[in-house]
């Protein structure tokens, strides 16, 4: 039996927040990649600890690898097993790395297949995989078929019928050339394209990892110096992350860390003081915390409650809203000083960063606003998975070079070749497209035939 | 030949090549009986690019008989065939209406529209598969007899006219290329190979191929002639329903375009002639089954043909075909063991598709007997194996006609390619004599030499290869290069040129190589495989595809189910081992 050639990657751990997540790759790739990922060569069959760097080199996370050299693995072939914090989106940005380096997304059992065709597993557990292939793809097809049913299928059927017809057009001018059809015109088709292109970057964008997503929602932290920000940043992410000093400035750099609330994925920025008046070291903190500051997609202010209430720097007054900020009410634990009215009217959440206190209504309220942060399509939720957007991605590739092809005025067959392969590729979410489909839309538009 | 004699045209025009590449006749054929020569899609790349001919109607027809009777170990003999001879479900021979029985151990059937062929002029009904001709009743039955499943199809014809009855003076000419495509490989052949019919002696070639061509002319339909066909709908046979049968889409006929289309003004004819030794001339595009009378009312609409003198009238033909997914790739009905079938009876339409076809069924048949594996071409070496695993694996609701856009692998497929793509088949199974196979190897072996040497050479800047693909341009190619015969050079650098694409789909072929290796036992029961979804199980029940790559074809079964039966398959395959 021979076996495919391709290495595929998939999360070896349910989905969800767990301790560790386990991203497991089967295939010829998997020495390439433990040599491009933690550099250098690696002993089979033992742990290591190293910094997963993604196609960037920036560092993901701190993770546990382990190499299997083939026949010595699960599967029989090559592998590369990578454990790493239970966040799922470090582990989506892990599988999402993978992928960029030419994985391909696992189908369903498909670990357990290609075990037991190269005959790791016995003939008695024949049945057991296919009963695993089964289930397996059972729950991906309900999950998927929900989705199919919902807004990304109907997105999926526009984008669909827009390129088969855009496809019916190229292939009527290149099956049927003694006909009498109107005149080819390559501009409409290039601008049907730059729609389509569009229109699946703009699904793609609604991916799990994608873009907002994958950065997380930038929530930074801001408020006068000793406000408790990084006591605050500590308690979010739930260790001693952020130095903590009664000394004011204690903060001079911005700090980051990711962390979930329920289904969102934050990225919240601890940053140096807002000081009325800087000396000349601190103020050199405050340029970089306007600048963090200025593509947050939501602000915590924090307010020490002990304090009068301070004013908003003049730089970020006009950014913040009651659509983004938090007014957070510090130190609750403490005697509070009389509290004046708010400069808007910001929801208002009071906490203690020191003993825990109002940080469950804070974490409520955060969600609250990311809920708006969501993607909309057509006033539709969408959110596609890993192996949706990589199905997407290549959509978006070969769209790209069908619509080089037109400009650079290339043969018809070839710009057919690369839509005919965008066409695959959204096949591979919505279902295999026959070459009927265009076929039938061809002979509904054109009067063809002699 | 029922229609037009025209052979070739887009995917079409491949398909003969090929033909002509597994040994058939319909290439030679062509190029000595053509009386116009054209070159389809010059603006376009070489793979799309199809050579079409119109050919003298009776000469093809002469010179493919007179190839039959000077055809060594042939026996021909004319009858009507009434019905097969079954022995234990095995077809055993056939029976014919001279009463003479023939016993075989393989037979093939190709009937064409003349199952229960029925022909519509208006209200008008005869039986007959094509205007003269008889219509085979009793053998539908015989088929039905042996459980093979018959549905109902549908094709039309255009009328003819005489050509002195036209006024050309206003109409546009349409002439052949000036340089013709011919259809046969003539670098590979020798002239004795080429016109071997004509070599005997008894026959002359009386011209030269592609000399003295003739030429087509154009005119259209005017609101006249819509205003005809509106008024008098209700009389044609298509639209009172006189007509069970499915049409073909990509023939539609002239009721079809107006009523269809009715934002379309005019429609465009050709006028084409039937041969150099006749005046009749075929109205291609003014296919029709409204009655006599409005047809002739409707052709004086035409430009030119204001005067014209119908000779024949239009008609449509209505007949059977047999479902063509209970066929096995090799073209031999699963229903009845020994039974091979092929063209328009599997629902294809065409010339080109009905002689693959035949090509593929008699090489079998021949096969079978010896008891050797059958000759199965697969989809990504030609159109004959497009053809042939379409309706194999899908069926067809209309008569099946080839696009290029049929074959995910066109690319691949342009027409100079044929013989390379096929040598293997053709050496396998002898299909070509020695001398012309020895030199298909070897130009396969030039074309190979050039491409390893322009693409690994430097020239300025990079290697030669490089620099074709960018700025296109062949001028600067080694001197020894341009030595070489046409055939090799633009094979050459059509793969040079288009490296990156046809790499992407050899790609595509290897992913796909290794499930289409996986053969499924006649034997396995689809029904009973646990965790195959009930649609894909029932579906693969009926179609019973040979290997996963037929069964992963199949609309409606998807990629579990194709992991669950590998498993299954390897399963089953290791069992007996331990
Ligand atoms: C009206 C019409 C118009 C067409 N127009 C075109 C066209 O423009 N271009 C094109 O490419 N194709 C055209 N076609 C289709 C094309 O003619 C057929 O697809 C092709 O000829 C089929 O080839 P075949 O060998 O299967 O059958 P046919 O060419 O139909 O040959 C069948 C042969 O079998 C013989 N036969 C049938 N029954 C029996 C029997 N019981 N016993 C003995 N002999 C029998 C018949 O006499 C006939 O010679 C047209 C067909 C029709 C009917
Ligand atoms: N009592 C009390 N002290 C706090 C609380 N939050 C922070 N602090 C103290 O306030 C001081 C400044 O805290 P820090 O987090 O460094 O403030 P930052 O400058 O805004 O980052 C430290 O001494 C903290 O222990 C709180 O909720 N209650
Ligand atoms: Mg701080």
């Amino acid at each position: 039996m021979s076996i495919p050639s391709d290495t595929i990657v998939a999360l070896g751990t349910p989905f969800g927040t767990s301790a560790i997540a386990v991203v497991r790759a089967s295939g010829p790739l998997a020495a390439e990649l433990v040599r491009k990922i933690f550099g250098g060569s690696s002993q089979p069959r033992t742990i290591r600890r190293a910094d997963y760097r993604d196609a960037r080199g920036l560092v993901v996370d701190d993770v546990l690898f382990t190499y299997f050299a083939a026949p010595n693995s699960f599967t029989g072939e090559a592998m590369l097993e990578i454990s790493c914090h239970g966040n799922p989106f470090i582990a989506q940005k892990i599988l999402e790395d993978l992928v960029g380096r030419g994985c391909r997304p696992a189908e369903a059992g498909e670990f357990s297949k290609r075990a037991f065709l190269n005959g790791r597993l016995d003939l008695s557990q024949a049945e057991a995989v296919m009963d695993l292939i089964h289930a397996r793809s059972e729950q991906a097809l309900a999950a998927a078929n929900q989705q199919l049913r919902g807004a990304l299928g109907r997105q999926m059927n526009i984008l669909i019928s827009q390129l088969v017809k855009v496809l019916s057009h190229i292939e009527a001018y290149i099956d049927f050339p003694d006909e009498d059809l109107p005149p080819e015109d390559r501009l409409v088709v290039v601008r049907e394209l730059e729609g389509l292109q569009a229109s699946t970057s703009r699904l793609l964008a609604t991916s799990h990892y994608g873009e907002l997503l994958r950065a997380g929602i930038k929530t930074v932290i801001l408020g006068e110096p000793n406000a408790g920000k990084s006591s605050l940043l500590n308690r979010l992410v739930g260790r001693e992350r952020a130095l903590v000093s009664s000394e004011p400035g204690t903060t001079r750099d911005y700090l980051e860390e990711y962390v979930i609330f329920g289904p969102y994925f934050f990225r919240f920025v601890d940053t140096a003081g807002l000081n009325p008046a800087p000396g000349p070291l601190e103020k050199r903190s405050m340029e970089m915390t306007l600048e963090q500051a200025d593509n947050a997609d939501i602000y915590l202010w924090v307010i020490d409650s002990t304090c009068p209430l301070p004013s908003l720097p003049l730089a970020l007054a006009p950014r913040m809203t009651p659509a983004n900020t938090i007014a957070v009410f510090n130190k609750i634990d403490l005697p509070s000083a009389k509290r004046g009215p708010l400069p808007q009217a910001f929801p208002d959440v009071s906490i203690s960063a020191l003993n825990g206190a109002g940080l469950e209504a804070l974490q409520a309220t955060v969600t609250k606003l990311a809920e708006s942060f969501q993607v909309k399509i057509g006033e539709e939720i969408i959110a596609i998975n890993t192996r949706h957007a990589h199905s997407l991605e290549q959509a978006r590739v070969c769209l790209a070079s069908a619509k080089d092809n037109l400009e650079q005025n290339d043969f018809s067959e070839l710009v057919a070749s690369n839509l005919r392969a965008a066409l695959d590729a959204y096949g591979q979410i919505a279902g295999k497209i026959d070459n009927e489909q265009v076929l039938d839309k061809l002979f509904a538009s054109f009067c063809i035939g002699k | 030949m029922s229609c037009n004699p025209a052979i070739g045209g887009l995917a079409k025009g491949q398909m003969v090549r090929e033909i002509d590449a597994l040994g058939g006749e319909m290439a030679i054929n062509t190029d000595v009986t053509g009386i116009q020569f054209r070159l389809l899609n010059k603006s376009k790349g070489p793979a799309v690019q199809s050579p079409r001919a119109q050919c003298d109607k009776k000469a093809y027809q002469f010179r493919l008989k007179h190839t039959l009777e000077l055809q060594p170990n042939l026996q021909v003999f004319q009858a009507t065939v009434t019905g097969m001879i079954y022995s234990h479900g095995r077809v055993v021979g056939c029976r014919t209406s001279l009463d003479v029985d023939f016993i075989g151990r393989t037979v093939v059937i190709t009937t064409g529209t003349f199952l229960r062929g029925l022909m519509h002029v208006g209200q008008s009904k005869n039986e007959g598969g094509r205007l003269g001709d008889f219509s085979a009743k009793t053998l539908s039955a015989s088929l039905l007899e042996a459980g093979i499943e018959l549905k109902r199809l549908k094709t039309g014809t255009p009328p003819r006219i005489l050509g002195r009855s036209i006024n050309f003076a206003g109409l546009q000419e349409q002439k052949g290329d000036i340089e013709p495509t011919l259809f046969a490989f003539h670098d590979t052949r020798d002239p004795g190979d080429m016109f071997h019919v004509e070599s005997t002696g008894e026959r002359r070639l009386g011209w030269k191929p592609g000399s003295e061509q003739v030429s087509c002319w154009l005119t259209h339909t005017t609101p006249a002639s819509e205003r005809i066909v509106r008024e008098n709908l209700h009389k044609s046979a298509m639209y009172s329903g006189e007509i069970a049968g499915v049409g073909p889409r990509y023939c539609p006929s002239i009721e079809d375009k107006f009523v269809r289309f009715a934002d379309k003004a005019r429609h465009l004819l050709f006028l084409e002639p039937e041969g150099r030794n006749t005046n009749e001339y075929y109205i291609n595009g003014l296919s029709t089954s409204l009655p006599f009378d409005v047809q002739v009312d409707l052709v004086h609409t035409i430009p030119g043909l204001e005067a014209a003198v119908i000779l024949r009238p239009a008609y449509a033909v209505e007949y059977d075909f047999a479902i063509p997914t209970q066929m096995y790739p090799s073209l031999e009905s699963r229903k009845a063991e020994n039974l091979f079938l092929a063209g328009q009876i599997n629902g294809t339409s065409g010339y080109e598709e009905a002689a693959a076809q035949g090509l593929v069924a008699g090489v079998n048949a021949v096969l079978k007997v010896r008891g050797e594996p059958p000759l199965v071409i697969q989809r990504h070496e030609a159109y004959i194996g497009v053809l042939i695993d379409d309706l194999v694996t899908k069926g067809t609701t209309e008569p099946y006609r080839m696009f290029t856009s049929r074959a995910e692998h066109r690319l691949l497929f342009n027409h100079g390619s044929s013989e390379l793509r096929l040598y293997d088949h053709a050496k396998k199974h002898k299909l070509l004599s020695d001398n012309r196979l020895e030199r298909v190897a070897k130009k396969a072996n030039r074309i190979t030499h050039w491409e390893i040497y322009l693409e690994t050479s430097k020239s300025v800047g990079g290697s030669w290869a490089e620099s074709i693909r960018c700025d296109k341009s062949t001028a600067a190619l080694p001197a020894e290069f341009s030595a070489e015969p046409k055939e090799v050079r633009e094979e050459v650098l059509y793969r040079v040129t288009y490296r990156g694409y046809l790499e992407r789909e050899q790609r595509q072929i290897e992913k796909m190589k290794d499930v289409e290796k996986i053969r499924i036992p006649a034997s396995l029961d689809f029904l009973g495989i646990p965790g195959l979804r009930r649609e894909s199980a029932q579906k693969l029940h009926q179609l019973r595809p040979q290997n996963l790559g037929q069964a992963s074809r199949i609309s409606g079964v998807n990629p579990t189910d194709i992991s669950i039966l590998m498993v299954l398959l390897a399963a089953r395959r290791n069992a007996p081992a331990r």
